[in-house]
């Protein structure tokens, strides 16, 4: 392929080049020597020195293209799609609405019944080449994602599943029914309300654009804070509880606090109760993108069906800005005329917490630097505590002008290398190669013009029944053996400030 | 201090957001976002007791309610304690005030008549004025047909600009008024009370008492 020509147009030529090249999976390359660098070898089992040593292996990925810092190996061109219709073939929802999306649903309203009728089964996935379209049917809804970005098909299951949760989130699966037993061919956009197309909106371009690991993970992301300053927070909410004995048992399910760029503050639950880490997503997209521009001047209510918990029924939210952190307090109750119950426990709550300044606290909670950590030639890492089921990441480190727009490439150029990484280790369904797997990865191009770094990116990827770690070398970094120390540097710092990094328990009542 | 609560309803968009918050913080969002659920707010103002000359400070306790239809099942738990309704159209809309009128006829059947105020509100007057030239919009709704119906129906009756902040101070001004007079006299019905202007009374909030935890709408 003539580099020079692809560079200068770039449309017309990257169309025909394959826009993933799937990794190639070779002898291992490294020459780590496991006995001496293994990391705190009494937390492991025997075994699995075998195990890693089996699953670490190289792959190399080739493709001619350049940018600066971080250089971006994947192609700018956007191969990915998202659509919703009903089960009687009425299109939803498109997240790229050309003219020929409508056209496009009939076709796999028909292969889909194809499938059903011919072979007796559900159609769950097609490739071609470089192209993998999955489809998830949730009678009396079908979702299709078409994607050329090289996601395992349980990556591309789990988003549409996310997308079809939105949609109970806001119908709830009963009414969906009621709908739909009544008229099989019902279109639904006529019951779906703007803010639902803007929030479909929303979570696809937070899927496919954002540095959003969440959903990735299943994890969410948590704020970093001091540890005794959580406590004082979890001590509050706990003592607000015991102060409110008028509060009728059951009134409050669920107390959180959620920290600008959802992250996750602090927790209050009832003992041996966690709401599922999808319902939270959806949650914290809800305020993310609903409630961004709230001021403390007012208190919402707003009815939210939480899927995973109960697909039939609503639960209520509390929700109240708090001034002096732009966090948000949300306390849920199953009671739709709990507001006042709420009301008067969360400003008798944020009375308490402002007069210790615990508001200035959270708003002082600003997260760490990759330089705060000693891991020499990594970039960028994404550490998630299997127990905690949270993930944290060093802050974006960014020019004072960067334009949004650079801000969303950049965004998107780490989720797809961390999307390729953590495919490095996982198989297609979803589950790891191994309980402990350990690989790294290596994204290699010639530079096109000279002033140009030519790529040479390595990334590793360390999956263990604790944790999980992946995380991208400056460009030009190949020593492995550096790489695995800086590894286990950061998995000793965030264990280390495992408190500080994640909600533990938080107020348990 | 009085305390009255009030809730605005009206079709998605008509700007009832906007003009809660006009009255709350003073300003306005070109680019408000439609409210999902209701939201809460309060705001003080004070009129003048006619009587003693005295001033009486009214708080508003305000729902701001959703108004797409999916909401619309959960609008009694919101007015249904209510002093006072702000029912709002989009002067630009004609349909908004037949959406409107519905309105008025559900709080008229379900809520008792004589307790609670309900004003018409025509909103978005700015569109119509010959000022905004290129995006003057024609008027819709006639000022005398949407007078007339209040009228008829006994509502108070305002046009605003929420954007501009024309008329709104008065909507709420007129709707404390009202109600203070209503108070005024139920206080002096009631023996073994003083006179009205410097008591303080609650308007006691009920909380309604349903417990139905699986359905939000329909
Ligand atoms: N020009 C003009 N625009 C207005 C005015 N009031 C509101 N708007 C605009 O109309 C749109 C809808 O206003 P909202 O206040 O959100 O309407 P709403 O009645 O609260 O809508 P829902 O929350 O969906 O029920 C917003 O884009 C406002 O900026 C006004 O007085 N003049
Ligand atoms: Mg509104």
């Amino acid at each position: 392929m003539d580099l020079d020509e692809s560079y200068v147009d770039d449309r017309r030529e990257r169309a025909n080049e394959p826009l993933y090249i799937p990794p190639i999976a070779a002898e291992p390359t490294t020459s780590i020597n496991l006995a001496q660098t293994l990391f705190q070898p009494s937390e492991f089992d025997e075994s699995l020195e075998d195990q890693l040593a089996q699953s670490i292996s190289s792959c190399d990925r080739r493709h001619p293209l350049v940018s600066t810092e971080i250089p971006n190996v994947f192609p700018h061109r956007y191969d990915k799609n998202f659509l919703i219709l009903t089960s009687a073939g009425k299109p939803i929802y498109a997240m790229k609405d050309g003219d020929g999306t409508i056209a496009y649903m009939g076709v796999i309203h028909t292969i889909m019944n194809y499938f059903k009728l011919k072979e007796d089964q559900d159609l769950r996935c097609i490739e071609n080449g470089d192209v993998r379209f999955a489809f998830l049917d949730r009678e009396p809804i079908v979702l299709v994602a078409y994607s050329a970005r090289g996601e395992t098909s349980n990556e591309l299951f789990s988003q549409l599943d996310f997308l079809h949760s939105y949609l109970l989130s806001s119908l709830s699966e009963r009414q969906l029914s009621k709908i739909f037993s009544k008229r099989q061919n019902f279109d639904l956009r006529n019951f779906l309300e703007s803010t639902d197309f803007e929030n479909l909106d929303e979570i696809c371009s937070l899927l496919c654009e954002r540095l959003y690991p969440d959903a990735l993970l299943g994890a969410l992301r948590s704020l970093s804070m001091k540890k005794s300053h959580r406590a004082q927070l979890h001590e509050a909410m706990s003592q607000q509880l015991t102060k409110e004995k008028d509060l009728p048992r059951g009134t409050l399910l669920y107390g959180l606090i959620v920290a600008p760029e959802n992250k996750l503050c602090s927790v209050l639950r009832p003992k041996g109760h966690t709401l599922h880490t999808t319902d939270l997503h959806l949650l914290f997209c809800l305020i993310f993108h609903r409630f961004q521009n709230l001021d403390d001047s007012q208190e919402l209510w707003v009815p939210i069906c939480f899927p995973k918990f109960n697909a039939n029924g609503f639960l209520y939210g509390y929700i109240k800005f708090l001034p002096k952190c732009n966090s948000i307090l949300v306390l849920i109750s199953a009671q739709k005329d709990a507001f006042f119950n709420l009301k008067s426990f969360a400003d008798h709550l944020i009375k308490d917490i402002s007069s210790n300044g615990l508001l200035e606290e959270i708003h002082k909670a600003k997260g760490f630097k990759i330089s705060d950590i000693p891991a020499p030639l990594v970039h960028h890492f994404i550490y998630k505590s299997k127990k905690h089921v949270q993930y944290v990441m060093p802050e974006l480190e960014l020019h004072s002008d960067t334009e949004p727009e650079q801000l969303i490439e950049l965004e998107r150029k780490f989720m797809t290398y961390y999307q390729q990484i953590h495919n490095s280790v996982v198989r297609d369904d979803g589950l790891a190669f191994n309980k402990s797997c350990l690989n790294f990865i290596r994204w290699d191009s010639d530079a096109i013009e000279p002033s140009e770094e030519p790529i040479a990116m390595l990334g590793l990827g360390w999956i263990t029944p604790k944790f999980e770690l992946y995380l991208i070398c400056n460009n030009g970094v190949d020593d492995k053996h550096v790489i695995f120390e800086s590894a286990k540097r950061i998995i000793s710092w965030c264990r280390k400030h495992e408190s500080r990094l994640f909600v533990n328990e938080g107020a348990i009542f | 201090m009085l305390q009255f609560k009030l809730v605005l309803l009206g079709d998605s968009s008509v700007g009832k957001s906007s003009i809660v918050h006009r009255f709350v913080k003073d300003s306005f969002d070109e680019f408000r976002e439609s409210t999902i659920g209701a939201a809460f707010l309060s705001q003080t103002i004070k009129i003048e007791d006619k009587g003693s000359q005295q001033e009486v400070v009214i708080k508003f306790e305000i729902w701001d309610t959703a108004g797409q239809e999916r909401y619309k099942s959960l609008a009694p738990m919101y007015y249904r304690n209510a002093n006072a309704a702000l029912v709002v159209y989009d002067v630009t809309q004609q349909d908004s005030l037949a959406k409107a009128q519905g309105w008025v006829n559900e709080l008229k059947t379900k809520v008792g008549e004589d307790d609670l105020v309900i004003c018409l509100v025509g909103n978005k007057l700015d569109l119509c004025t010959e000022e905004g030239e290129s995006s003057s919009k024609p008027k819709a709704v006639e000022s005398s047909d949407a007078e007339g119906y209040a009228n008829e129906q006994g509502l108070l009756f305002h046009e605003v600009s929420a954007k501009t902040g024309e008329g709104v101070k008065q909507v709420f001004q007129s709707i404390g008024e009202k109600l203070y007079e209503f108070k005024k006299h139920e206080l002096a019905n009631s023996k073994g009370r003083q006179g009205a202007g410097g008591d303080t009374v609650n308007v006691q909030l009920q909380r309604p008492s349903t417990n139905d935890a699986t359905s939000c709408c329909g």
